[in-house]
């Protein structure tokens, strides 16, 4: 399957992009191309400054890359209870005048250094990504939250706790299942 | 009462922000309000230099003395503008602006829904620990139809809406001034104990009430701030018109928090030269508000010699100055040796007060002079 994964941080150190580098090499029977939101402008609907407002060019690459891909996995950070900026800008040029994510199967992923694992942003983001403009498929319970980050990782950017690695393989396996029977679904229609 | 109105949005032409320009004037007799816009701040990153962000100082500044905080929001996506959010993340990194700030949100949207699922996100965020301010309960403002609710000059064409603005707005009016007294009695149920107004102060050159004390410092023709020697901006002296103008919420403050992020450096330098002891007193002439402002700071300590805090004495000179040009000083018995005293001294530190070293002789030179004076 080709997924599109989306880093939601824009920070040099991230253990979302830590996550969906592991997620990448250890389900590689998949294609996993990880995408990042740190080089995006802020969205702002009259962009760019002086000229007839358009997207950028960076933006709708990623949507043609969203668009060709069979599914979305989006590695979310928690700041202030809630989804970062840098996150949510790159969702609001995805929403505005092109719509990629409108019917894309979507998996949501968090890690974050607090115990939590970014629960709060991730029900937040589910909030978003079911507005309309968004449209995304979210696939529905699976909440995979990565808590006390920092320790989670081995120095070669492995998974330390096993039993995290079998409940990511179970949640990424039905998420495939999910998004192809969501995507059959859309070829019938 | 300050408060300030952040237009939630980056765009060009907004309805919140009309919104927060119409509050500002309908409210015009109960609170000074500043429209502040998050449109000027780089996107929140954790990457970027913070020392060279002085739009975000300046915002944090802004809401850091104000009073209370209106944020008006858009809804983009069931949630708040990324906009809006990077200005709130910049707010609660590095320092907690937020913290117990008394803040009530309000929302222009095109539909019906007047941005209640944005506001209720803002709510939840405002709630984090990281930003942690007092929320206005209840008294929500959410206005849809935005196209139809504002007439050509900005005004609110909707009775219903304009009632609705000004029931909360009361009820927000009386949520900071609660706040406010809280921050200036305590908890009433929990008495702090406190020296009288009329309590003596003993010096070796005399007794001072704590009030006279209080109103010497605010008479004084020039302005007095200090810095404790923990780096904490701890008092400023009260005078009418000063020139560097102060609030009582930034008592308190580290020397990082109450100064641009350019000026720091110099500011530390200053600190550590201070703390050190190789040198005593640094002094800057500048022009400030159409003044000519003498800027000097002064190592304070105790008998001992040791750091107890930095003095900033500042003032408009320009009278004094108009009375050398006048002649005023003229005719003096010792009009000559006077003023060039006083040429070798601007000489000497004027514009070499930047460099720390030179001022470090300079404060030696001065203090020999000191001495001669005295034998003389």
């Amino acid at each position: 399957m080709k997924i599109e994964a989306i880093v939601g941080s824009n920070k040099k150190l991230s253990y979302n992009r830590k996550l969906l580098q592991f997620m990448k090499d250890h389900f590689a029977d998949d294609e996993i191309n990880i995408n990042e939101v740190k080089d995006f402008p802020m969205f702002n609907e009259n962009y760019p400054e002086g000229e007839e407002a358009h997207d950028p060019e960076l933006i709708t690459e990623l949507a043609k890359r969203i668009e060709a891909a069979d599914a979305v996995i989006i590695g979310c950070p928690e700041y202030n209870h809630s989804v970062p900026s840098a996150l949510k800008s790159a969702i609001e040029w995805l929403s505005y005048r092109i719509h990629p994510l409108h019917g894309k199967p979507v998996m949501i992923v968090g890690a974050s250094i607090h115990p939590q694992g970014s629960s709060r942003s991730q029900t937040h983001l589910r909030e978003i990504l079911d507005s309309p403009g968004v449209f995304a498929e979210v696939f529905p319970g699976n909440e995979f939250f990565l808590g006390t980050a920092k320790k989670a990782f081995t120095d070669d950017g492995e998974l330390i706790n096993q039993g995290t690695v079998g409940f990511l393989e179970q949640c990424f396996t039905g998420f495939k299942k999910y998004a192809e029977e969501i995507n059959d679904f859309k070829k019938v229609k | 009462m300050k408060l300030v109105a952040i237009v939630g949005t980056n765009a060009d032409f907004s309805y919140n922000r009309k919104l927060l320009e119409y509050m500002k004037w309908h409210f015009r007799t109960a609170a000074e309000i500043e429209v502040l816009e998050v449109k000027q701040l780089p996107p929140f990153n954790e990457d970027l230099p913070y020392s060279e962000q002085t739009e975000v100082w300046r915002f944090n500044n802004k809401v850091n003395t104000a009073d209370g905080v209106i944020i008006a929001t858009p809804e983009y996506d069931h949630s708040i503008p990324a906009a809006l959010k990077s200005g709130l993340e910049w707010l609660s990194y590095k320092h907690k602006t937020m913290k117990e700030k008394p803040v009530m949100i309000v929302g222009v949207s095109y539909g019906t829904q007047g941005t209640s699922r944005a506001q209720q996100q803002l709510r939840q965020m405002l709630l984090s620990p990281d930003l942690n301010s007092d929320v206005l309960p209840g008294s929500e403002v959410l206005i849809g139809n935005a196209a139809k609710t504002f007439d050509k000059n900005g005004f609110v064409t909707d009775i219903n809406i304009v009632h609705n603005l000004e029931d909360s707005f009361a009820a927000f009016n009386k949520f900071v001034k609660s706040n406010m007294r809280y921050l200036e009695e305590g908890d009433v149920n929990m008495a702090q104990p406190n020296i009288s107004s009329e309590a003596k102060v003993q010096f070796r050159t005399g007794s001072l009430k704590i009030k006279e004390i209080q109103q010497i410092f605010n008479t004084l023709p020039f302005e007095i701030d200090f810095i404790d020697a923990t780096d904490h901006f701890s008092f400023y002296s009260d005078k009418p018109d000063r020139e560097h103008v102060r609030y009582p919420n930034e008592i308190g403050e580290t020397v990082e928090e109450c100064h641009p992020p350019k000026a720091l450096p110099g500011v530390r330098a200053i600190l550590d030269s201070f703390k050190l002891g190789t040198q005593d007193h640094v002094e800057r002439c500048l022009p400030l508000n159409g003044h000519k402002v003498w800027i000097n700071y002064f190592a304070v300590r105790d008998e001992n010699g040791r750091y107890l805090g930095t003095m900033e004495f500042t003032g408009n000179v320009g009278h004094l100055v108009n009375l050398v040009k006048d002649g005023k000083f003229d005719g003096f018995p010792d009009a000559t040796s006077g003023a060039s005293k006083h040429d070798d001294d601007a000489e000497a530190t004027g514009p070499a007060a930047a460099d720390t070293e030179a001022d470090a002789t300079t404060g030696a030179s001065e203090h020999d002079e000191e001495k001669e004076d005295k034998t003389e």
